[in-house]
């Protein structure tokens, strides 16, 4: 039953990643459009998340009630270590929430608008980061774990394991990433000629993911950080890595061709890989500290509780991703293969 | 102010904010189901105009009830990581399994808003009951998680440790089905009242009569029905907390002396220092009979309990008098409205409407007070008996700043989904029916 827990955790992990970050991405290429892609990108994000988007993040619940029931130590020392940027990640999730509710369903139009449209920007940008800065700190060595946490000042207990330059990296290239997914996303999803505008946004969330992930690794070699030393010692991970880079060929050309399925399914790969060798490379020592390393397996929940989960989670899967997979396919997915079918 | 208080304002704050926002998302797909199938039904075009309009309200209550409760799955590690730490494993099972029925109502919410003239329309309404289904079960399991911290079960508690941890126990806890029925019947009491108010306000200014005639007619019957049924829930409540947790029925009856054949206190103000209730009704004997169902049966007081373990009793009191009351009041209300359905003339008087838009926030009132009478109640206890809240805490300093912090976002956002509310109700009564 423990693997069924671990494959639940992973799995909701990587579709957070991939739908939720999808979700974050659109807000983010929202950010960087011109006035008139703004307008643009709004429509079309509506009209592609507004069915789906609350779904695609109540993965994250999923995740962190799994990492609470049969991982308690583990989330222990994230909640009271990472406390602040998690802070910052609720505040995200909930303004942007909002504003994304506020901006189609308010009644009457007017300049309000102008406000939604920001905080629901802004915060797109600004959640993924430290998203992204809470995975960084979990593997950047700043965490240190002591009996009482008084014994530590303020700034090595709570500040230093978030707040240094690999987590802001890895921060940035989670950002990135996320929007590198909506914008191959949005490519299906525009109508008239629109295409053109997400192509060039997905060629520069590459070049922008390839750079930024180039200078984390680049400055946690040179600064002895034990994850990026394992990643790269490691060949196996390396190939994964190697093998998500090479994707950039077969998506670029599906979406050359307006393939907007298997597009998807090669960005959707891409992130699996780049994941899948970021687990391996460390796994199950996930949480590296100052003195050495925390294993996910350290302090289990006792069987029982596992074996529950596990049931639970097996049920609820089995009632969940039918349903979803049949609202995404009743919204998204139809249309896309009858323009498809139509085009051909 | 201490890390400690900070936490539990904290809490207390976020919590009181998430209720409200979870209740009504919770219990208004009721409405907008039965105001689809009048349409289904009828045909009646103000059905329709109604029902979208409540969708929307539904949709708006839904998000920010969903943020604030994945704020709050967070807070639970984020202030309290002792107690998630050994609770967590305990009480995941309702937790995984509220994920689950969220996730449900989610998908169907996702049918539901965007299914109009796509879907077959059965199906499609059929969508909109799996959403107040899967919301009520939501809100059942939670309630079932902090049952848990009333009456601890399903685990050996052994030199420190949680031993033999049983989930299932664990959920179907002694206080599980007494704190969900009241607090489900609780949700539509106030919903209900809520809703209806808002549309006699409207009868009240004469806009578009027939249309929040309606609507009011749907959200009272609701609320009328849950605040009849209500008192039948609460002395199961009562009688349940006289056996399993006496000091907490101590302090909302501010009974500080055991004795038999207990006097009942309504109101009063209460004196901690002479440990005396001051201008009160006494009712005699009365309290042993709700308690015990027996006019002369012991009641313990709070004397007899070690001070240490006294949760606030003023407060505690105060919120219970508050709860009984407005719920009283409401049991009245629902009658008279269901009295008003054979004496069609008062729906021309005026007055009725306004006694409707007076009663509509105290539904609410009374759910919040009663959720600080279970809360403050069962201090100084995180989980009853075994772990105490100071020791639950976490160990960073400056809780108070992020307790500003959320009550700057949280009454930033209420202030925000009222003034959308209003904005709703003012093109409702510009649309042609």
């Amino acid at each position: 039953m423990l693997y069924v827990v671990l494959f639940f955790l992973i799995f909701s992990l990587y579709l957070y990643v991939v739908l939720g970050g999808a979700d974050y991405g659109a807000g983010i290429i929202e950010l960087f459009s011109s006035e008139e892609n703004q307008k643009i990108t709004k429509k079309t994000i509506y009209r592609v998340m507004g069915p789906v988007w609350e779904a695609n993040h109540i993965w994250i619940i999923i995740l962190i009630v799994i990492l609470w029931i049969a991982f308690p130590a583990y989330y222990n020392i994230m909640v009271i270590h990472l406390h602040i940027p998690i802070t910052i990640v609720l505040l995200g999730v909930t303004l942007r929430g909002v504003a994304f509710v506020f901006r189609h369903y308010d009644a009457i139009i007017d300049n309000s608008q102008q406000l939604y449209d920001t905080m629901f920007k802004v915060s797109s940008l600004v959640t993924p980061i430290f998203l992204g800065m809470v995975f960084g700190a979990l593997i950047s060595g700043e965490i240190m774990v002591v009996e009482d946490a008084s014994t530590l000042s303020f700034y090595e207990a709570f500040i230093r394991p978030w707040c240094n330059i690999f987590s802001v990296l890895v921060g940035l290239f989670f950002a990135a990433l996320c929007a590198f997914l909506s914008s191959v996303l949005l490519i299906g999803e525009s109508e008239g000629g629109n295409e053109n505008i997400y192509i060039r946004k997905s060629t520069i969330a590459a070049i922008v993911v390839f750079v930024v992930g180039l200078v984390t690794f680049g400055y946690g070699y040179f600064s002895g950080n034990i994850f990026v030393l394992d990643f790269i010692k490691d060949p196996f991970t390396m190939i994964l890595v190697v093998f998500s880079a090479v994707l950039l060929f077969p998506l670029w050309k599906t979406i050359k061709n307006g393939n907007k399925v298997w597009s998807r399914f090669f960005a959707g790969l891409q992130v699996f890989l780049i994941l899948l060798a970021a687990l391996i490379s460390h796994f199950p020592n996930i949480i590296i500290t100052k003195t050495g390393s925390i294993s996910l397996m350290d302090n289990i929940a006792p069987d029982a509780v596992i074996n529950v989960l596990g049931i639970t989670l097996i049920i609820g899967g089995t009632v969940i991703l039918p349903g979803l997979f049949h609202l995404l396919k009743s919204f998204k997915m139809i249309k896309i293969l009858e323009r498809n079918s139509t085009s051909n | 102010m201490e890390n400690l208080d900070a936490a539990r304002l904290q809490m207390a704050f976020t919590l009181i904010f998430h209720i409200v926002f979870a209740c009504i998302g919770m219990v208004m797909p009721f409405f907008m189901v039965v105001s689809h199938y009048k349409w289904l039904k009828t045909r009646d075009q103000i059905y329709l105009t109604l029902t979208k309009s409540w969708q929307k309200g539904v949709a708006i209550f839904f998000v920010t009830g969903a943020v604030s409760g994945t704020a709050l799955s967070f807070e639970l590690g984020l202030l309290w990581p002792e107690f998630m730490k050994h609770a967590g494993p305990i009480i995941g099972m309702p937790f995984s399994l509220e994920g689950a029925a969220f996730f449900v109502e989610a998908i169907a919410l996702g049918f539901y808003l965007y299914g109009w003239n796509k879907l077959p329309e059965k199906f499609h309404w059929f969508t909109g009951i799996i959403i107040g289904v899967s919301g009520v079960a939501s809100g059942i399991l939670v309630v079932a998680a902090n049952g848990w911290m009333n009456a601890p079960s399903g685990f050996d508690y052994i030199d420190g440790k949680f031993l033999n941890i049983d989930p299932i126990q664990a959920m179907l806890n002694p206080a599980w089905f007494t704190q969900a029925l009241h607090m489900t019947l609780a949700a539509f009491t106030a919903t209900g009242f809520a809703v209806a108010g808002i549309h006699a306000y409207q009868v009240y200014k004469k806009r578009k009569v027939e249309l929040h005639k309606k609507a009011f007619k749907i959200a009272i019957t609701f609320g009328a029905i849950a605040a009849i049924l209500q008192p039948i829930s609460g002395d199961i409540s009562a009688k349940d907390i006289a056996v399993r947790q006496p000091v907490k029925l101590a302090a909302m009856e501010a009974h500080y002396n055991t004795e038999k054949g207990a006097p009942l206190y309504i109101g009063g103000i209460v004196d901690t220092e002479t440990q005396e209730v001051k201008y009160k009704i006494e009712l005699p004997k009365m309290l042993s009979f709700l308690a015990f169902g027996d006019f002369d049966a012991e009641v313990k007081g709070l004397n007899d309990f070690p001070e240490d373990e006294h949760p606030n009793v003023a407060i505690v009191h105060y919120a219970f008098q508050i709860m009984v009351g407005i719920g009283s009041l409401l049991l009245l209300a629902g009658i008279l409205y269901f009295i008003s359905l054979k004496r069609k003339k008062w729906f021309d008087n005026r007055k009725y409407w306004l006694l409707f838009v007076i009663l509509a926030p105290l539904g609410f009132i009374a759910l919040e007070a009663g959720w600080i009478v279970t809360e403050v109640g069962r201090q100084p206890w995180i989980i009853h008996k075994i772990m105490r809240t100071k020791d639950a805490v976490t160990p960073m300093p400056g809780i108070v700043f992020s307790f500003y912090m959320y009550v700057a976002v949280y009454l930033t956002l209420s202030i925000a989904v009222t003034w959308l509310m209003l904005r709703q109700i003012k093109v409702l009564n510009r649309s042609n029916h």
